[in-house]
């Protein structure tokens, strides 16, 4: 190998060498040199280099594949804050800090109970009114620096929507030993901004300053504000307050002591103020968050700096975070990665993509936080059970007296839980491209959740315990699995009794035992004149042996049974191949025709989808209902089949049980509609393949080659691809035909205002009822066909109608069979797009539409020519004294008018 | 009535389905003139029709040319061609309704220079006629389709008698041929005194391909000599190296379409 290597580069070399261009002259070096290199890296079967072997097999080892690793290296790069950013950053906070600093000292003390300080700053304080009884004196004492703190300083941020914090520390001055009861010390911090931000508005530097409150904390503001000019553009500023931790001593703080008096609380003057009350561990926590805060800071600096991977890591996972909305700060998801590191769980040698995994695993499984807490402060974990007292979750920091995970509340700690569990379950399917749902796809509460509950923070907020400590910790959701569920049992009785009835059929047939006959007929119409003789047959006997009326035809059966007409189709292998044989030159070829797709369709693959699909209905309850309402709702916007055919609407909710990511299967069938308009929406079908491999059944080379035929246009690609395993040798052949890129656009359109329809209407506007969503738009449509509602039928499966549960009548029709697949709409539709379909598309309610709505086709208008084998429907028209051909609208109108003979009621034209 | 011509003779006129049709279709029509005329397309007595609305049927159209003479015949076709032998089918298929195109056999020659004359045609329905359509039409397809068991055997049978006699005489004609010429030649048919396997292209490709994948199967030593391990790892590599560049290709497609913003 090696050595005919070489012979080949050798002989590229004499190759290269003897090579004179156009001009008659030798290439001059410098192109060689390209020209060889280009060979080089281009051929597959090159040596490899240590570096590259050393990607392939980190590759293999440290990441989960190829396409994972370079996601993420895509991913970083995309959030990596610039370096233009940073350098404008760095000329500003320069400006800013040397102009903070610039600060005047103010010998004034100042009475906060009194309006002496906010009239002399002209600023607010950033402090609720209720505390107004708090009494104390503040004096402004310089402070000595402004730091870069938090995500930025740790080099983990993510360039969207970037703030940089910046804190400042208090001097222990500003504050008395006393000053950690009843709010003095949130009073005295309120003041201190309040004196920053009076000395900010002097300077151009900043725009738009204003106090912010963090997760609804309205006792310890920071300070947002916005470098002036274009500068906007790139970072905004949060300016925190913190204090050093000699200003208090921190177990006065620990979760047992109380700090805020009942005298004082309950405006009780002249008690005795000895009297302690009860712990008040969330007013501690406050005070320590800013306590505490430059121990952890120094920590995190200290492990994080010099560590890429993990702050790689930390990055993922602050994405991924943000994502689904969980309330976990990077601050405290920061911490918990130092924890795994120093509990040995994670270290920088690993890649990011396997701290991220293994804080994942450790999150999702290991340890019950809510029972047995962890902590930063290995030497003094005594006093946790304290914290478990008061707290649902506790993470201690590394002083081991603070909570980090003190506004945590357990339904944000379960929902940690919850979705590190889902995204191992991702990372190990080897069968998505995990990357994407895990940290691409937001995930919204409707799609995520099958019940939304309102109404509960306000609740809270009534209580007497008046001063928002809690802020808008508690949840809004609840998450429940499908035990409690609102579904519909749509004709329950009906469908069981059916589902027996057929075996029972079955079983009859069974009995007939008409046995495999090996000699059917070389000829298809003489094979099909066959298969009509066995009809009569079976009808013969069904109606002899069971008394069953029964009625032949020469490609069905009907039999009545029970009220119920069956309708049988017999199925041979051989119908097909002789659908498929053709004659060449004495040898038999075998072809693919449309007749011979859609029987192999409808007598092969059909049967094994039905029954993949029944296994995944009896996995997920919810599928069969979901696909229903996919149904109705493609109906109820006119895309009855053939514009989107049921097979591809079923295939489509199947997507989203079986590839669920980033969330669990939906539970209800309302959830389940949305999480495919979703998929709908959201799809890029240009690009994005589905395959639905039910039973495992496809490996992953197969998928790779498939996407790879798919692409190269080895195998006819249709614009909505989705695979199955039971495609056979016609990958996607479910939606071959159709949608047509036209219809799979407006689907698009229609689903994204769906969804936006959902989420206004659940989570802004409190409405449970989203029937809206099924009412279609009639606008845009050239013509609309009315017909007569008498003779529509499924009247009564309409959107607007009350449903109602269908039952058998008492006694079943049992002597004649009745008229069934009678369907004068459907009919009429046959022949509109039978002669009409090189003009105009017909869109049409399956479900009791009373109209059919038509489009004329985008060069309807057009002057034509006239021509033998295209004259259709053409009308001579005389342009500038010339007669031209143009279609003759009027006349097809007439005709719609003429063919819906007893049908129509009406026609519109819009103009 | 306006009547349009146009440079190839077409004359145009309108179609209408009652007296009272406010817009109807414009048909176009000339001699039907080719170079091989058929006995059912005669020449000098057939009139060749183009854009016959999807409702016409041969009594309307009869009706409408009414003022020319009487139509011996009308062939409807969905577009210009001659005419094919019909296939014996048993399921005849419904002709779903369609633009067509339209031969009209006259009795004389006269009657089609007269019909080129006309500057007016009769409404295809009158007292006598009236062309189905709608759910008179469907209603009646409904139970045209429901037929008795009876005639369903009767079809049938009539159907198998005729079929068995075609293949026997086919049968009859091969074996005429097995036997020998005058010149002593035989030509070898399906069913032949010789034993042979189908003719089919699946057959021969089944053939050929076993035999020789079987035959590379049971030659080759694998990971024997240094050069094929050192091959098989250098596929190995390949593989990865393959995989790599299709992976590359998917971060583009997706970065072109997502640019990896995540929020």
């Amino acid at each position: 190998m090696v050595k005919r290597d070489i012979k080949t580069s050798i002989s590229e070399d004499e190759v290269d060498n003897g090579l004179v261009n156009e001009n008659g002259k030798r290439p001059n070096d410098a192109k060689n040199k390209e020209g060889k290199k280009r060979l080089k890296t281009k051929s597959l079967y090159r040596q490899p280099t240590v570096n590259e072997l050393n990607r392939l097999q980190e590759t293999e080892n440290l990441f989960n594949s190829n396409l994972f690793r370079l996601q993420v290296e895509e991913i970083l790069a995309e959030v990596k804050v610039k370096e233009k950013t940073e350098k404008k950053f760095n000329q500003w906070f320069t400006e800013f800090k040397t102009y903070l600093l610039t600060i005047p000292e103010d010998k004034n003390e100042y009475d906060l109970s009194e309006q002496t300080l906010p009239k002399k700053l002209k600023v607010k304080l950033p402090i609720t009114n209720s505390l107004n009884k708090t009494k104390c004196v503040f004096k402004f004492h310089k402070f000595h620096d402004v730091n870069i703190v938090g995500s930025y300083a740790l080099e983990c941020s993510i360039n969207s929507k970037l703030r940089i914090d910046l804190q400042i520390v208090t001097p222990a001055d500003t504050y008395t030993k006393n000053d950690s009861i009843n709010y003095r010390y949130h009073k005295k911090r309120a003041a201190y901004l309040a004196v920053i931000s009076s000395h900010l508005m002097k300077t151009d530097l900043v725009e738009d300053l204003h106090y912010s409150w963090t997760n609804g904390n309205k006792t310890t503001p920071v300070l947002d504000l916005e470098p002036s000019g274009k500068l906007k553009n790139y970072f905004s500023i949060r300016l925190n307050l913190v204090c050093d931790q000699e200003t208090f001593k921190l177990h006065r703080f620990s979760p047992l002591r109380n700090n805020l008096r009942e005298a004082w609380l309950f405006s009780i003057e002249n008690v005795e103020s000895t009297e302690v009350g009860p712990p008040t561990p969330y007013y501690n926590s406050v005070v320590l968050n800013d306590l505490i805060a430059l121990a952890n800071q120094e920590l995190l600096k200290e492990f994080l700096l010099k560590s890429e991977n993990l702050k790689q890591a930390i990055i993922l996972l602050k994405i991924w975070l943000r994502q689904r909305n969980l309330k976990v700060s990077g601050f405290v998801i920061s911490l918990i990665v130092l924890y795994y590191v120093k509990t040995k769980r994670i270290n920088n040698i690993m890649s990011s993509y396997q701290i991220v995994r293994n804080v994942w695993i450790a999150l999702s499984k290991c340890y019950k936080w809510e029972k047995k807490g962890i902590s930063l402060n290995k030497t003094d974990d005594s006093n946790i059970q304290e914290f478990h007292n008061h707290f649902p979750v506790v993470f201690l920091d590394c002083t081991g007296q603070h909570n980090l995970c003190w506004e945590m509340c357990i339904g944000t700690y379960d929902a940690l839980r919850r979705e590190s569990a889902l995204a191992v379950e991702m990372l190990d399917n080897g069968k998505i491209n995990s990357f994407i749902p895990l940290f691409m796809t937001p995930v919204k509460v409707f799609t995520q959740f099958d019940h939304v509950y309102r109404g509960l923070p306000r609740l809270l907020h009534s209580s007497t315990f008046a001063l928002s400590f809690w802020g808008d910790k508690s949840e809004l959701r609840r998450f429940q699995d499908g035990s409690i569920t609102e579904t519909v049992v749509w004709k329950g009785e009906t469908l069981a009794e059916r589902r027996t009835v057929t075996k029972q059929i079955i079983d009859y047939l069974m009995n007939l035992k008409f046995g495999h006959s090996g000699k059917w007929p070389g000829d298809i119409e003489a094979f099909r004149c066959l298969k009509a003789a066995f009809n009569l047959q079976i009808a013969e006997r069904l109606n002899q042996q069971y008394s069953l009326p029964t009625q032949p035809y020469k490609t069905h059966i009907d039999v009545l049974k029970n009220g119920l007409t069956f309708r049988l189709k017999i199925a041979h292998p051989k119908e097909l191949t002789l659908l498929r044989r053709e004659i060449e030159n004495g040898v038999v070829k075998y072809k693919e025709s449309e007749e011979s797709v859609r029987l192999q369709c409808d007598t092969i693959l059909m049967p094994r989808l039905r029954g993949a699909l029944h296994g995944l209905q009896t996995k997920y309850p919810a599928y069969g209902p979901t696909v229903c309402l996919l149904k109705r709702w493609l109906s109820s916007h006119l895309l009855s089949p053939p514009h989107f055919p049921q097979s591809v609407a079923e295939l489509l909710a199947a997507a989203v049980f079986v590839h669920p990511a980033p969330s669990h299967p939906p539970a209800l069938p309302s959830i389940g509609l949305v999480r495919v308009l979703n998929l709908l929406a959201h799809t890029d079908w240009n690009k994005e393949i589905i395959f639905l491999d039910f039973n495992e059944d496809m490996s992953r080379e197969e998928i790779t080659k498939l996407e790879q035929k798919f692409n190269s246009g080895d195998i006819p690609s249709p614009c909505l691809r989705i695979v199955t395993a039971y495609d056979d040798a016609m990958p996607s052949v479910w939606s071959m035909d159709a949608p047509s890129l036209q219809v799979l656009a407006r689907v698009q359109t229609l689903a994204r205002s769906a969804l936006n329809y959902i989420e206004e209407g659940l989570l802004r506007d409190f409405k449970e009822n989203v029937l809206g969503l099924f009412v279609p738009s009639l606008s845009g449509y050239d013509v609309v066909i009315h017909l007569q509602p008498s003779l529509v039928p499924y009247v009564g499966e309409r959107v607007d109608k009350v449903p109602e549960l269908r039952r058998l009548p008492e006694r079943p029709a049992e002597d004649v069979i009745p008229v069934v697949e009678f369907h004068p709409i459907l009919k009429y539709l046959e022949e509109l797009r039978a002669a009409y379909s090189e003009f105009a598309l017909f869109f049409h309610d399956f479900y009791g539409g009373e109209v059919i709505a038509v489009l004329w086709k985008p060069d309807f208008n057009e002057l034509r020519d006239f021509q033998l084998l295209n004259a259709n429907a053409l009308k001579p028209i005389t342009v500038e004294e010339e007669i031209k051909y143009k279609v003759n609208t009027e006349a097809i109108v007439e005709d719609f008018r003429v063919i819906g003979q007893g049908l129509v009621k009406e026609i519109t034209v819009n103009t | 009535m306006k009547t349009y011509k146009r440079a190839h003779d077409f004359k145009a006129l309108e179609l209408k389905l009652n007296v009272d049709s406010r817009s109807p279709h414009t048909i176009y029509f000339t001699e039907h003139s080719v170079r091989e005329h058929t006995s059912d397309r005669p020449s000098g007595k057939t009139l060749f029709i183009v854009n016959i609305p999807p409702y016409v049927d041969e009594q309307g159209l009869k009706n409408a040319f009414r003022g020319a003479g009487y139509v011996k015949s009308v062939q409807f076709c969905l577009k210009p061609a001659a005419t094919e032998p019909m296939k014996r089918s048993f399921i005849q298929e419904i002709d779903s309704p369609a633009f067509r195109v339209a031969y009209l056999v006259f009795n004389k020659v006269v009657e089609v220079d007269k019909a080129l004359k006309l500057t007016e045609l009769l409404p295809l329905n009158n007292d006598k006629h009236e062309t189905k359509v709608g759910l008179k039409k469907w209603i009646e397809d409904y139970n045209g389709s429901v037929v008795q068991a009876k005639t369903l055997k009767d079809n049938i049978e009539t159907y198998m008698k005729q079929h068995d006699a075609e293949v026997k005489q086919k049968e009859k004609k091969e074996k005429q041929l097995e036997e020998e010429d005058e010149e002593g030649w035989v030509t070898v048919t399906r069913r032949g005194k010789v034993e042979n396997f189908a003719r089919t292209d699946k057959v021969s490709n089944r053939i050929m391909g076993k035999e020789q994948k079987a035959l590379k199967e049971k030659l080759q030593l694998k990971n024997f000599y240094t050069f094929q391990i050192r091959e098989s790892k250098m596929k190995h590599i390949v593989a990865l190296r393959q995989k790599f560049e299709e992976d590359k290709k998917k971060i583009a497609q997706i970065k072109q379409s997502r640019r990896f913003k995540p929020f």
